[in-house]
C-alpha cells in the first residue's frame, strides 16, 4: 500500500507544492491558476488530482508535497465520500500540519449544513483546519487563494523560525463545540 | 567616488558569497537529515497508531527542540543584517498598519452598534413607563369604582343644589324687582280707604304665594288646593290664574292650585 508520506524527499529551494485534491474538478483549476499567478515571493508549484492514492508512475518525479487540501463541494454527496476514502491513503504523519480542508458552498441549504458539520468533524479528528470558499466569483477564488498561500507558506517551512506547520495546526485547527455535537 | 563604488561592489560581492557558503552548509545538513529519515521511514512500519498519540510525541518533541536551541543570528556579515533587518521591518509596519485599520473599522462598527442599541433601548423604556402609567390608572379606576360612582352622585347632587339654589335666588330677586308688594301709598283721593285697607290685612307677596302653592303640591298630592284668602292681593292672583301657572278648584272658586308643567 503506497502511503504519501510528507517527508520522503527532499525539498526544492524556495519552492512550495500543494496537492489539490477534488473529485468534482470545478475549484480546482480556477484555485490553481489563482495560486500561480498571485504575486508572492517564492515558486510554487501546484498539482491536481481527484483522489488518492496518487498515481505510481509518477512517483518518482513528483517533487515533495508541502500541503494536501481537499476539496469538498458540499453540494454533493459523493465529494465527502470520496475525500474521506482518500483520507486512508495518508501517512499518519501527514495529520501534522499538512492537511487542510477546504469546503465550498457552505451557505446553500439545509443538507449543505448537515454536511459541514460532518466535514468540521472529521477536520476535528485530526486536527486540521476548516476553510470556506466561495467558488463562483473571481473575488471568492482569490481570497480562498490567498489564504492557502499563507497556510502553504508554513508548512513549506518559509515562514520565520517559531511559526511550524505543527504550530499552525494546532492553532487553526478545527474545533467541533458541544452545540454542534448535540444536534 | 569611484573607490566607492568599488568598495561597495566588493562589499557586497564578498557578502554574497558569505551567504552562499552558509546557504551550501544548510543545505548539506538538511541531505544529511533526510538521509536519516528515509532510513527510519524505510525501518518502521506505519502502523495505525493513534493520531493523538503520533501528535503529542511530535508537540513534545518539538518542545524540547525549542527549548534546547538558542537564538543566533541568520550570519555576521552587517550588510546582510542590514538589509535582512530592513525588509522585516517593513513587512511589520505594513501588517501592522493593516491590523490598526481593521481594529479600527471594528471599533466604528461596535460603536455604530451601541449607539443604535441605545436609542432602541431609550424607546423601549418610554414604551414600558407609558404601559405601567396606563396600567396603574386602570388599577386606580378598578379599585374606587364603588367610591367614585358615590363621589359621582354626591358630586352631582351638590350641583343640583347649588343650581336650584340659584334659580331659587334668580326667582326671588326677579319677584321682588318686578312683582313688589302694592305700596302702601296708592292714589292721593282714596288714600285713607287704601290705607286702612292695607293696614288691615298683611298682603303676602308674590314669592310667598308661589311658594305656598309649591309646597301644597309638593307636600300633599292628593290635595294641592291652596285657599285664596285676603291675605292673597287679587291682582296677582288673576295674573296667575290668567298666565296659566294656577287654576282654580272645579268646585270651589276659592281655591287654586298650581297648575301641572312638571309632566311625565
Amino acid at each position: 500500500m503506497a502511503l504519501l508520506t510528507p517527508f520522503s524527499k527532499v525539498p526544492e529551494l524556495n519552492t512550495a507544492t500543494v496537492l489539490l485534491v477534488e473529485n468534482e474538478e470545478e475549484l480546482q483549476s480556477k484555485l490553481a491558476n489563482a495560486l500561480v499567478q498571485y504575486k508572492k515571493d517564492f515558486n510554487v508549484n501546484v498539482r491536481l488530482a481527484r483522489k488518492l492514492p496518487l498515481p505510481v508512475e509518477n512517483k518518482e518525479t513528483r517533487p515533495r508535497i508541502d500541503l494536501i487540501v481537499f476539496v469538498v463541494n458540499l453540494l454533493s454527496e459523493r465529494s465527502l465520500q470520496s475525500v474521506e476514502s482518500s483520507l486512508a491513503h495518508l501517512h499518519s504523519d501527514c495529520f501534522l500540519g499538512k492537511v487542510c480542508f477546504l469546503v465550498t458552498d457552505a451557505r446553500c441549504g439545509s443538507h449543505t449544513q448537515e454536511r459541514l458539520v460532518s466535514v468540521r468533524k472529521l477536520a476535528a479528528s485530526h486536527q486540521s483546519p476548516v476553510l470556506c470558499a466561495e467558488h463562483r466569483t473571481v473575488d471568492g477564488v482569490n481570497a480562498a487563494a490567498v489564504r492557502l498561500l499563507n497556510i502553504l507558506k508554513v508548512s513549506a517551512g518559509m515562514s520565520p523560525i517559531a511559526t511550524t506547520a505543527l504550530y499552525l495546526s494546532s492553532l487553526t485547527r478545527c474545533s467541533v463545540t458541544s452545540d454542534l455535537e448535540e444536534d | 567616488m569611484d573607490q566607492e563604488a568599488q568598495s561597495s561592489q566588493s562589499s557586497e560581492a564578498a557578502a554574497k558569497a558569505v551567504l552562499l557558503e552558509e546557504c551550501e552548509e544548510q543545505f548539506g545538513l538538511l541531505q544529511k537529515l533526510q538521509n536519516e529519515i528515509i532510513l527510519t521511514d524505510t525501518e518502521a512500519n506505519d502502523d495505525q497508531s493513534n493520531e493523538a498519540v503520533n501528535r503529542l510525541i511530535a508537540v513534545t518533541s518539538e518542545l524540547e527542540q525549542w527549548q534546547e536551541m538558542e537564538p543566533k543570528l541568520l550570519t555576521t556579515s552587517p550588510e546582510v543584517l542590514l538589509a535582512v533587518g530592513k525588509e522585516e521591518l517593513q513587512r511589520l509596519n505594513n501588517q501592522l498598519k493593516m491590523v490598526l485599520s481593521c481594529s479600527q473599522a471594528k471599533l466604528d462598527a461596535q460603536k455604530k452598534i451601541l449607539k443604535r442599541e441605545q436609542t432602541w433601548q431609550a424607546e423601549k423604556k418610554e414604551a414600558l413607563n407609558a404601559v405601567c402609567e396606563k396600567i396603574t390608572r386602570l388599577q386606580l379606576e378598578n379599585e374606587k369604582s364603588e367610591h367614585s360612582v358615590l363621589q359621582d352622585m354626591k358630586r352631582k347632587i351638590n350641583n343640583l343644589k347649588d343650581y336650584h339654589s340659584s334659580l331659587m335666588e334668580m326667582l326671588s330677586d326677579m319677584l321682588a324687582e318686578h312683582f313688589p308688594l302694592p305700596d302702601p301709598q296708592g292714589n292721593g283721593t282714596k288714600k285713607k280707604r287704601a290705607a286702612a285697607y292695607d293696614a288691615e290685612m298683611n298682603l303676602i307677596s308674590l314669592s310667598e304665594i308661589i311658594e305656598r302653592l309649591t309646597n301644597k303640591t309638593l307636600e300633599t298630592p292628593h290635595d294641592p288646593y291652596v285657599i285664596t284668602d285676603d291675605t292673597f292681593w287679587p291682582p296677582y292672583t288673576e295674573m296667575l290664574l290668567r298666565n296659566g301657572i294656577a287654576t282654580r278648584h272645579p268646585e270651589d272658586c276659592n281655591k287654586i292650585r298650581l297648575e301641572n308643567f312638571f309632566g311625565i
